[in-house]
This record gives structure tokens, sequence and C-alpha cells, in this order.
């Protein structure tokens, strides 16, 4: 086993190879998130029913101690201001897009992948940029082991077909050497073509709502997704714990304890 | 140059031992839409292995993901796409866009030790011509910092000039090619990959002044596979090295056979026909199945029409339809190679051809006797409308005219649409020399 699929095997269940994942790390962009104003306070009890937790750079240090029974730590390697909405208090009116770690920094944080966003829609140089960005993670992190995820965001002005937008983005990831996907739900007949191009690749579905989108998330794991990729609005719930339960029976048809 | 260097142009151009390669394109889900070819790449890249394929060109993940099936000495070189551009994508582009693009962007995006280290034999990087100036000069920018990063890993450096934009037109893109071509060989390319200019001709120069390896690429897919083998059979015509095929061979519904056939043509020299069919004749013959001749009378044309006789010379033709009352029962009368025409010749005048197998006429020794016209079993020998005059002082009035197979691939059953006309193999037939 490489090290790659070492650091890989923790955050995907060896039983099904299947993962819940929650990503906290949007923060960094749009600053404090409901429910995550004391980070350690509500992420640490979470921890035993995740597979991995998505963490800034900052929030990823703090992450301590972690045991053995609790998620895999995963690092997010980028910032954008393109989640922005535009009532947002600093909206973006130019979309930035910048690396923050590289593999070696994710090794120093003791991280099991890097997250990186693949942002389409926006200005044409993002988009180069997000193609540079995985290249360049992939081939570095392939000399140190480090696995690096990418996320499909089809966010801009410019996405004419969203489920085509996805294909294309999942499609990038693929070809610029990503050790796994993350997209948004395209509908079954996209995520089908997603699946057959990464053919090796784990596929989460991420940017779903934990309590309107169950259906989704049956269909998109009976069709061979490798997990649920969740957000911050876990965190805004009344009973995360209990919610992140049922995913977890519907990911991995067992609870937690 | 550097043994890296050299041993890497060999393990590409000469794993033949010719200086030839004939590989294929598998970049494009790096950079278009996603399209059956990109989904099923896995299946493809097998695929054109199997059928003895020189190199593969590939994204940096994909060349990660796909490694295993490059292993072992016979297996293809791997080519990594260094750089990265949205064009099939932008508003002018065929392909209905998920995420339409208003401006070219292309961006370096490995370096060569990068490249090196997934076990690239070389790279290709694009240089843009056409779409505005500054988008020229970043491209020859970006072209003259791989080629020194090339140089010092000893890795080959293929550019692929592209014209496209605003500035070409259908009257200037041959110039701008040869420009391209010329101008990444001025900056230090190793290879070009190009591509094809329309014609033998200006092909033939565009290699002549580039002086390094050409791949020729394909272009867009034809419906008809016969288009792509023609297109690489004149640029090896024109003295291409090879090819490097995207589209015509990933969305091919048999890559592997087509690259079987490119490779008959681009390592042994076959003819395109001789590809499709998969054999290599030294001769053929026609034969006819009249009970499929619909009396279309295509073939008249196309005998008129490779021969020059123009619009007006069907009565030139070197066959004919003898038309029934219906279809089925129409009579194709051609030269049947039958050798009646050579036996009576008095002055041997005819012969077989060396290197076709059509019966050749000498015409110095023709003396317009006219025996060979008179014997012809189906009356398809005929008498030319101009003279030849010779050196010596005499003339003939006219000369016979008689099938020449077309060189060895004969127009006539090449555009039956039937099949009705068609050729088979004389194996048994050895031409001497006099």
């Amino acid at each position: 086993m490489s090290s790659k699929q070492y650091r890989m095997s923790e955050l995907l269940d060896p039983a099904d190879a299947r993962s819940l994942v929650v990503d906290t790390s949007r923060a960094l962009g749009l600053g404090v998130l409901p429910g995550l104003e004391h980070f350690m306070d509500a992420v640490k009890p979470l921890l035993p029913l995740l597979d991995a937790i998505v963490a800034s750079p900052g929030q990823a240090r703090a992450l301590k101690p972690r045991t053995r029974k609790e998620a895999a730590l995963l690092v997010r390697a980028d910032w954008t201001n393109a989640l922005r909405g535009e009532d947002f208090v600093l909206p973006a009116e130019t979309i930035q897009y910048l690396p923050l770690l590289d593999p070696v920094d994710a090794l120093d944080l003791g991280a099991n992948a890097l997250v990186m966003y693949f942002i389409l829609g926006h200005e044409e140089e993002i988009e180069a940029r997000c193609m540079q960005r995985v290249v360049n993670l992939a081939l570095e992190g392939l000399s140190l082991g480090m696995p690096v995820l990418v996320e499909v965001k089809p966010v801009g002005p410019r996405v004419v077909l969203r489920d085509k937008a996805i294909e294309l983005g999942a499609s990038f990831a693929i070809e610029g050497g990503s050790d796994g996907i993350i997209v948004p739900w395209p509908g079954a007949a996209s995520f089908k073509t997603i699946l057959a191009m990464g053919k090796d690749l784990p596929v989460w579905v991420g940017d779903l709502n934990l309590e309107k989108d169950t259906a989704v998330m049956e269909e998109a794991l009976l069709l061979g997704a490798s997990g649920i990729w969740l957000d911050e609005h876990v965190f805004a719930l009344e009973d995360p714990a209990a919610s992140l339960q049922n995913s977890r029976t519907l990911v991995h048809g067992k609870a937690v304890r | 140059m550097k043994i890296g260097l050299q041993n890497r142009m060999d393990s590409l151009f000469n794993r033949h031992g010719d200086g030839r390669a004939i590989c294929v394109a598998a970049d494009h889900g790096y950079m278009s839409d996603v399209t059956p070819n990109v989904v099923n790449l896995r299946a493809t890249v097998e695929a054109v292995i199997a059928g003895g394929v020189d190199g593969i060109l590939l994204s940096p993940g994909q060349a990660l993901r796909l490694a295993p099936l490059f292993k072992g000495r016979d297996g293809p070189a791997l080519i990594v796409r260094a750089d990265w551009m949205n064009m099939p994508r932008l508003g002018t582009s065929n392909v209905s866009n998920a995420v339409p693009q208003r401006l070219l962007v292309n961006e370096k995006v490995i370096t060569a030790d990068q490249a090196l280290s997934l076990g690239a034999a070389a790279i290709t990087i694009y240089l843009f011509l056409g779409y505005s100036d500054k988008i020229e000069a970043i491209s020859i920018d970006k072209c003259a910092r791989f080629v020194n990063e090339c140089r010092r890993a000893g890795l080959p450096c293929i550019i692929e000039p592209l014209a496209y934009g605003g500035q070409v037109t259908g009257a200037n893109i041959v110039e701008i090619l040869t420009l391209g071509a010329r101008m990444a060989v001025e900056i230090g390319a190793d290879a070009l990959k190009i591509p094809y200019t329309g014609d033998v001709e200006s092909f033939r120069h565009l290699i002549d002044i580039s002086a390094v390896p050409t791949l020729v690429l394909g272009g867009a897919r034809s419906d008809n596979e016969r288009d792509a083998l023609e297109l690489y059979a004149e640029a090896h015509e024109a003295g291409a090295s090879g090819c490097l095929m995207g589209r015509n061979v990933t969305k091919s519904p048999d890559p592997r056979k087509m690259i079987e056939q490119l490779c008959h043509i681009g390592h042994q020299d076959w003819s395109v026909d001789e590809a499709l069919r998969g054999e290599m004749w030294d001769f053929v013959r026609l034969k006819a199945k009249p009970t499929l001749c619909t009396g279309c009378d295509l073939c008249v044309g196309a005998c008129v029409a490779s021969h020059g006789s123009g619009a007006y010379g069907i009565h030139q033709a070197r066959l004919r339809i003898e038309t029934g009352s219906q279809p089925g029962q129409h009579r194709v009368l051609f030269c049947t190679s039958c050798k009646k025409c050579i036996d009576v010749c008095p002055t041997h005048a005819l012969r077989w051809h060396l290197k076709n197998g059509a019966v050749e006429l000498i015409p110095e020794r023709c003396d317009d006797c006219g025996k060979c016209i008179e014997i012809c079993p189906t009356q398809v020998i005929l008498r030319s409308e101009t003279g030849i005059s010779f050196e010596d002082g005499h003339a003939l009035e006219w000369h016979p005219v008689i099938c020449d197979l077309c060189g060895g691939a004969p127009e006539c059953a090449r555009i039956c649409p039937t099949g009705a006309i068609f050729i088979t193999p004389r194996k048994d037939f050895t031409p001497v020399l006099e």
C-alpha cells in the first residue's frame, strides 16, 4: 500500500469504501459561521460520528488531540471569495483565488489529504489557475504521499448547463490528477458519467441539505457515490449530532455507539 | 545532443527503426467538454496500445492514473500535455459549451522536471498564432521557457503551432502554419505537432523549412474513416514523421483498427486502400458483380475525372456500363487484364507495368496499327484524341488509351456505392523486366 492509499484508507471506511465528511473550512472566506462560533466546542463532540472533517489551516492546528476513533483531518488548501453571496458584508467585486497550503504544509499539520476548489463560471484566468493548482498539488503530493481532493464549484455567472459544468469540473479534476472528487448533485445521468470517468476514484456528493435531500443522498449512494460531503450548515441545525447519526446510518448502514 | 534527450526522441520516433511515430492525442478531457471518448479513456488507451501505437499524449492526471498501461519495452511512449488552454470552449468553437469562454487562456501547468518524473518521453505545448499579438507573445514566452527547461532535463519538447483567431482566414492559414512551424523551430522545438495544410506540396514545404520531426494532427473527427487515413497518407507522402491524431482515433468505433491502419501507412508505406482492407496487394485486377450495378455511372465519372478528361470527356472513360432494361441487368465492361492486347501487339509496345500490374503503353514502339483495339474483348481500349511527337521526328496521330488501374488503386472501384466493381489481388502475377 502506498502512503497515499494509506492516508485515503483513513478517511474512507475500508469496510464499505464510503465516508461521511463535514467541511468547516468555508469560514476562511465567510468568517463566523452559524453554529461554529466556538469551533472546538462545536466540532469536538461530532468527530466520532464523522469519517473526516475539512478544516482551515488555522483550525486544523487547533484540532488536537484527536483519537483514532475520531474523524480524519483534511485541510483546505486554497482561499477564494467566489462563495460569497451578494448580501455578504464584503461581496466579491472581482473573484479571487489563492493557494494557501502545499503538501509539505499538509504533512506538517498531520492531514490525511488536501482539499481544493475548482471554480467554474468566473474569469478564464481563475479556471486556468485552478487547473494549475490541481496538477501541481497532485504531482507534489505524489512524492509525499499526500492525496488531493478536488471540490467542483460551478458557481460563476457563465455556467450555462449546470449538470454539464459539473461533469466538466470533474473531468478537469481527473485530468489534473486528483485523488478524489466532490461534486454537487448533477442528476443521475451526469453522476453516472462522472463515476464512469473517475472509475477508480472516490466521488462524494456535496452541497446537500441534510433535512431535504435524503432521497438524493440515497440515490447517489446507490449509484456508487463514495459518501456524503456536508458543509457548515450541519452546525446550525437544532441537533447536529442526531442529524449526523442519521446521515451516518445512511452512508454506512450503521450508527456509532 | 544530451543522451537523455536522444534516448527519449528514439523511444518515440524510433521504435520501428524508421524515424516515424504513430501517436494518439488523448488529452481532450483536459480542455474540452465531456464527450464519450473522455469518459471511456481507459478503454480507448488500452485499445490503441493493442493496435501498436507508438506514443500517447495524456494530461498529467491521466498519465498518473494510466501509467501501468505503458509498462514494458513494447509499451508506447508517454507524451504529457504540459500546458492548458480553453480554446475548444470558446464561443466560436463547435462544441455546445457548459461554461462558455470569452477569452483565450493558455497557461503553463507543469515543469519539464515534473513531466520527467511522470515518465514522459516528451511534452507537448501550444503556440497560438492569429488570436492577438498579446497571446502570441505569451505563447512564445511560454514555449521558450519550456524549451530551456526541457533542454536541461533532456526531455524532447514538441511544439504545436495552432492558427486560431480573428487574424486567421482561409487565405492565410497555410502561411500562418508555416510561419508557426518555423518560429517553433527557431525557439528550439525538438519536434512539431501541426495541422495538415491541405495539400501535399504546401505540407512538404512546411516540413522542409522545419527540419525537425513533424507529426500531423487530425483535427475534428470525420464520419468517414478514410478521410483521416487519407489526410495522414498525404502528410506521410509529404515527409511527415508520423501523426498525433486525437478524435479521429479516440472517437472511432474501433480505435485499435484505426491505429493498425495508420501504422500500416506510416511504418510499412501501405496505401490507404491497402490499410483499409488490412492486406497489402502488390497487384490488383478489377472484378464486377453485375447484379449489384445500378447503372449510376459514378464509375465512369470517376474514371474521366481521375484522368483529367473533364466533364466533356465521358467518351474517354476506360470503362463503360451497358445499360440493361432494369437494375441487375446492366453490363459492367472494363479491362480484365486478359493480356490479349499485349500478345497481339506486333511491336511489343504493350507490357505489364512493373509497379502496378496494369497494361502499359511504350509510345516509342507503337505504330498505330490498332490491333489491340480490335482484339479487346470488352472494347475498352480507346483511340486517343491527340497524337504524340517524338524527338527523333516521327509522330503518332493517335495512340491506344488503356486502363492504368489508376496506379494500383482504381477510382471506379473506390467510388462504386454498391460494390459492383471491386478489386481483387493478383497474387500469382509477377511482371518481368524485358
